[in-house]
């Protein structure tokens, strides 16, 4: 392959828009044309992080129990009030926020919104609708067992984050047997406040529309101050679960920078020169040379305040040595530095991505409200691709230097553990 | 939006729904041939032989294969199912040309030796990936439960055995045999250059011999009983229901769509109210599986062991109940409007479009416009619904359930 070199140049108009309610919440949208669908994306400061210390898994019971009744409607009118207006809808508990999201038509957004304003202010959180909220988590959990790389997972980003930020958001079993519908609903009216929210949408919107809607649906909704999260540290090094798997899951985590922080995007490059498609090193070393796995990657994660790169192998037991010194080799080895193919390559799919991206109106209104909640603004696509064509081979290198894979989160299911091995 | 239909002299079709307002514009190779077109010696040649496909050609690598599409930002994968593989990318207009020329010289692959061997490996480590997910194995042996001697009823990943056994050149004749010209549909959708497209692909493609390639379609076997697979190591007991449904070539299958959404959408369903509302499941989906001149309602449930017969029953329960009482009308607008939502959110994305065009064409040769598909859709009675869960009797069942349980 000889020396490559694309501009895409960003063509794509956007609008965006930001209003912020009095009380807090922040509306944002963007339009967008050539589109019949409009997508929202809610998020409320009370994430499983936020969750009683005595009653992890709150907020996920909390996100069954908002849509077992509210305002006028009880659970069965909720459902399908929101079922006849062709919405697909999802609510869940994230790490520091609860989730409600929305797909649908654009000319059924505004019927949509009063229903999703009376499941955020008005819930019924009734006693009898409770029991089978805990129920569907408690089996969550149980499920768990039965799918080890999403377990592995779930638990390496529990311990590579300050607790409880990274924690399972099902919370534990032992919670959940002896959780009290009277506690799980004082939680839930205390956190769910409009202070720190953000309420966005995207797609075929007419904004000013929705932004008096909003207003009227939400502008009385009564702020209350936030409990701040008290966290600590966790110990690093590696947790071992035996288990008779086919394969031996390894998860592994490392730190990273924020979103904020002026090497942002020279990680989002070095994740992609390690992971982003069939060319990158780890799918190049791991899979197609030594054919050790079928599944390698490596994702950057962010929360508003810690980051991390986490990187996932499933391999057969036997290799499983072997494909863990693979992989954290070429993560270090990123840090003498990447070719000017590469940084082409990288800067290539990151900008078609985010165009593609930008035929999305969920991918989007999840873009703009991960935005806001990061950065306090939104960054439009030129923005972005402009900060992607100014990373330089030895910004990335140097981001790899600051961050290498040392003081390791390992997380491994199956068998066998692997050794870690620090070199330097 | 503008549909074209090209058929080379060697029986390649092209089919391409133009879109200039999209941003970006995606293309896929459909090949009408999977795990029900292997014989007996060579299970799994099909998924095997879709991965091959990615190591390169007579000019290209396996590493130029990668390189190319990632040079491009290209979003690009392949599938395999019972009864096609697709190859396909989308990418940014400008890259259309390159996207083509890959892609049509990736069909041609150069099967080597030394590639088979690493990649068997990769195979053997997806079959492991999948005996980790009950939910796979649950789909998996319900097929093969369901269809059982039908060659529908045949493993797409095939077995550690058949991996490990099969030779490289019984894949070249496979390949031979499968991947012609009159096999294969091109498809492409959104912001395309048709001229340039058909050039390219009559450039690149036409070399292509045709091999009348078929596909035996013996008649659908009725389902039968319940099968174990008894496994200590699992926690929760998952279940699968499969009864027989309308064909991809039926005239009915917007109403079997309407039907399994109304029993087993994720929200609002039948199944929803009367199992995950109260917490019996905490998965409980019905789905319509439209095949070649075969068709399944599947359901999938996830439950406590000790509930498993308990929750077998409501299912049938709600099965007979609808057989009996047809949909509400609220029920049925309210399907309509999820699946419509869910075809135009799906409908407005290049990639999600090119499948739906795709298959609509290879399965029934039939081309529709998005709001004229939808119209065809809203146009179902719920006494259409009705009667077809009765012609095809939802209690007519096979089961197949993993889990802790050594009977049900």
């Amino acid at each position: 392959m000889g020396r490559f070199r694309v501009t895409i140049e960003v063509t794509v108009t956007e609008r965006f828009h930001i209003h912020e309610l009095p009380n807090g919440l922040t509306l944002l949208g963007q339009p967008m044309d050539g589109v019949s669908s409009a997508s929202m994306s809610v998020l409320i400061p009370m994430g499983a992080a936020h969750d009683p210390a005595d009653a992890a898994g709150a907020a996920a019971v909390t996100a069954e129990w908002l849509i077992r009744g509210a305002g006028d409607r009880n659970s069965r009118q909720l459902n399908d009030a929101l079922d006849a207006l062709g919405c697909q809808h999802d609510e869940s508990a994230q790490g520091e926020h609860l989730h409600v999201s929305t797909a649908q038509l654009g000319r059924n957004l505004p019927d949509i919104l009063a229903i999703v304003a009376d499941m955020l202010r008005r819930p019924r959180l009734e006693d009898d609708t409770f029991d089978p909220c805990r129920q569907l988590i408690l089996q969550d959990l149980e499920t768990l067992e039965d799918e080890p790389a999403r377990k592995c997972n779930i638990l390496l980003r529990e311990r590579f984050y300050p607790h409880p930020l990274g924690r399972n958001v099902l919370g534990h079993a032992d919670c959940l047997a002896v959780m009290q519908p009277a506690d799980v609903r004082r939680h839930a009216r205390a956190a769910m406040t409009p202070a720190k929210a953000i309420l966005a949408v995207a797609g075929n919107i007419d904004w000013d529309r929705f932004v008096s809607l909003a207003t009227q649906l939400f502008g009385d909704w009564q702020a209350a101050p936030a409990k701040p999260v008290d966290i600590a540290a966790q110990p690093r090094g590696e947790t071992h679960i035996q288990k008779d798997t086919a394969q031996t899951h390894i998860a592994m985590a490392h730190a990273s920078v924020t979103v904020r922080h002026p090497m942002y995007y020279a990680a989002r490059v070095a994740e992609i020169v390690l992971s982003g498609g069939m060319s990158s090193r780890l799918f190049t070393e791991v899979r197609e040379k030594r054919g050790l796995v079928y599944g390698v990657s490596s994702r950057y994660h962010s929360l508003k305040d810690y980051a991390g790169m986490f990187t996932y192998a499933g391999t057969r037991p036997e290799v499983a040595q072997t494909t863990f010194d693979v992989t954290v080799g070429e993560i270090r080895r990123l840090a003498e530095g990447v070719t000017a193919d590469e940084m082409a390559r990288a800067r290539t799919q990151l900008k078609a991505a985010l165009i593609m991206q930008g035929e999305s109106t969920g991918a989007r209104a999840g873009a703009i409200a991960a935005d806001y909640y990061h950065l306090g603004r939104l960054r439009s696509l030129d923005e972005i691709a402009a900060a992607i064509e100014h990373v330089t081979a030895d910004e990335v290198a140097e981001y790899q230097k600051a961050f290498p894979p040392d003081n390791l989160t390992v997380l491994v299911l199956g068998p066998e553990p692997v050794e870690i091995v620090t070199s330097h | 939006m503008n549909f074209h239909e090209i058929t080379l002299d060697n029986g390649l079709r092209i089919i391409a729904e133009v879109n200039p307002a999209a941003q970006s514009m995606a293309a896929g190779f459909f090949v009408r041939t999977g795990s029900r077109d292997e014989t007996p010696g060579v299970a799994g040649v099909s998924h095997f032989l879709e991965h091959m496909m990615f190591k390169g050609t007579a000019k290209r690598s396996a590493a130029d294969v990668n390189l190319e599409f990632d040079n491009m930002g290209a979003n690009y994968n392949a599938f395999t199912s019972e009864e096609s593989t697709v190859y396909y990318g989308a990418v940014l207009p400008e890259f259309q040309d390159r996207l083509m020329d890959l892609l049509c010289d990736m069909l041609r692959p150069a099967l080597r030796q030394e590639d088979f061997d690493v990649e068997k490996n990769v195979i053997l480590e997806e079959i492991a990936l999948y005996d980790d997910q009950p939910r796979f194995r649950v789909y998996d042996g319900l097929m093969g439960h369901f269809f059982h001697s039908h060659p529908l009823g045949q493993s797409i990943l095939g077995s550690r055995q058949s991996i490990g056994e099969l030779q490289r050149d019984q894949m070249k004749a496979y390949f031979d045999a499968r991947y012609a010209a009159d096999n294969i549909t091109v498809v492409t959708v959104g912001h395309v250059d048709l001229d340039a497209f058909v050039k390219k692909v009559h450039a690149l493609c036409s070399p292509w011999k045709p091999s009348q390639a078929g596909r035996a379609t013996p008649p659908q076997p009725s389902p039968v009983g319940v099968k174990i697979l008894h496994d200590e190591k699992i926690v929760r007991e998952h279940l699968g229901l499969m009864s027989p449904a309308p064909t991809a070539q039926a005239d009915n299958i917007h109403a079997a769509q309407l039907l399994a959404a109304i029993l087993g959408d994720s929200t609002g369903s039948r199944l929803y109210y009367a199992l995950v509302e109260p917490a019996l499941v905490d998965e409980a989906s019905m789905t319509y599986d439209a095949l070649d001149q075969a068709g399944g309602f599947m359901t999938f449930l996830s439950t406590d062991p000790d509930r498993a017969a308990r929750v077998l029953e409501i299912a049938h329960t709600e099965f007979r109940r609808f057989m009996a009482e047809g949909p509400t009308d609220a029920e049925l607008a309210a399907a309509k409007n999820k699946l419509a939502s869910a075809a135009t959110l799906k409908g407005e994305l290049p990639m999600g479009r090119l499948t739906a065009v795709g298959f609509d064409w290879v399965y029934r040769h039939e081309y529709l416009p998005l709001p004229q598909r939808i119209e065809h859709m809203f146009a179902v009675t719920g006494q259409q619904i009705h009667e077809l869960a009765n012609t095809f009797d939802l209690t007519k069942t096979a089961c197949l359930a993993l889990g802790p349980l050594e009977n049900i």
